[in-house]
């Protein structure tokens, strides 16, 4: 994680910091932290589906209650879960920092990621179409940090 | 509830949660005393980010309700309504200016998520 943003997360409300960061030219802590909270949310799903699977292959207890305990109880599915809590934090940190209608649309690239991680980690197949969709998000990301981030706060 | 109820009442909290959100994160930052650990605990006694967690929560198990009736593929790119809604309720509810260029960014990211969920 670039230096910056781990000294944000460290101290977020150091004398001035916002203003002190954000007045910095080509800031990018914001953007930074939403990348972070982007990989570690789709991360985090990621592994929880690999603990969903292992599960599945060793079969599952019958009944609502001991079948969500089991789920919860997988160390993949623990993990997954604290590492979505990482993306969690990343994401209030990023939202302290600049306008939700200019951050809240950068999170579709978690499908961008999880699309991805699920193709290269359990051979989901990606068809055309979501390739384009991938590439439009991008586009669309794109255009929103260069032309859509306005004022920072 | 019907599914459809149930999606669209989710994208909604969803969108909603977004603005407590940033509702709670600003009041916080009001507060500056140069404690990092202060600043993140603080957060848990503020009400916006229990309203936050709350919405987030409900959102989200409206979502698993609805998508367990639902084609996933179907449901899936109405989520980018949200970003939309989130850029009407952020102009209400905080005054942030959505800029033109800002509603061309959210409609091409719109677009790409109705593509991703296409099979």
């Amino acid at each position: 994680m670039p230096e910056e943003v781990m000294a944000e997360i460290q101290s977020p409300t150091l004398e001035n910091s916002t203003e002190r960061i954000a007045s910095k030219p080509g800031n990018r802590v914001a953007e930074m932290a939403v990348l972070g909270s982007v990989l570690f949310a789709a991360g985090g799903h990621l592994l929880i589906k690999s603990g969903l699977n292992a599960l599945k292959a060793s079969g599952l207890p019958s009944g609502v209650v001991p079948r969500v305990l089991s789920y919860l109880l997988q160390p993949a599915v623990m993990g997954g879960l604290a590492i979505y809590g990482i993306g969690t934090m990343l994401w209030i940190l990023a939202v302290s920092k600049r306008e939700i209608s200019y951050l809240f649309p950068l999170s579709a690239l978690n499908y961008v990621v999880v699309a991805l991680g699920g193709k290269w980690l359990f051979g989901e197949s990606i068809p055309g179409a979501r390739w384009l969709g991938i590439l439009v998000v991008f586009a669309g990301v794109w255009l929103m940090q260069r032309w859509g981030a306005g004022e920072s706060q | 509830m019907s599914a459809m109820t149930m999606l669209w009442s989710s994208i909604l909290l969803g969108g909603i949660a977004q603005i407590l959100l940033k509702c709670g994160v600003s009041g916080a930052q009001k507060s500056k005393d140069g404690k990092a650990q202060r600043w993140w605990l603080g957060l848990l006694t503020s009400g916006w980010i229990w309203a936050w967690g709350l919405s987030f929560v409900i959102a989200t198990v409206l979502w698993l309700l609805a998508v367990s009736q639902l084609n996933i593929s179907y449901a899936f790119p109405l989520l980018s309504a949200g970003y939309v809604l989130v850029a009407i309720l952020s102009r209400i509810f905080l005054g942030e200016k959505v800029s033109w260029k800002r509603w061309a960014a959210i409609a091409v990211i719109c677009l790409g998520v109705v593509l991703i969920a296409a099979h």
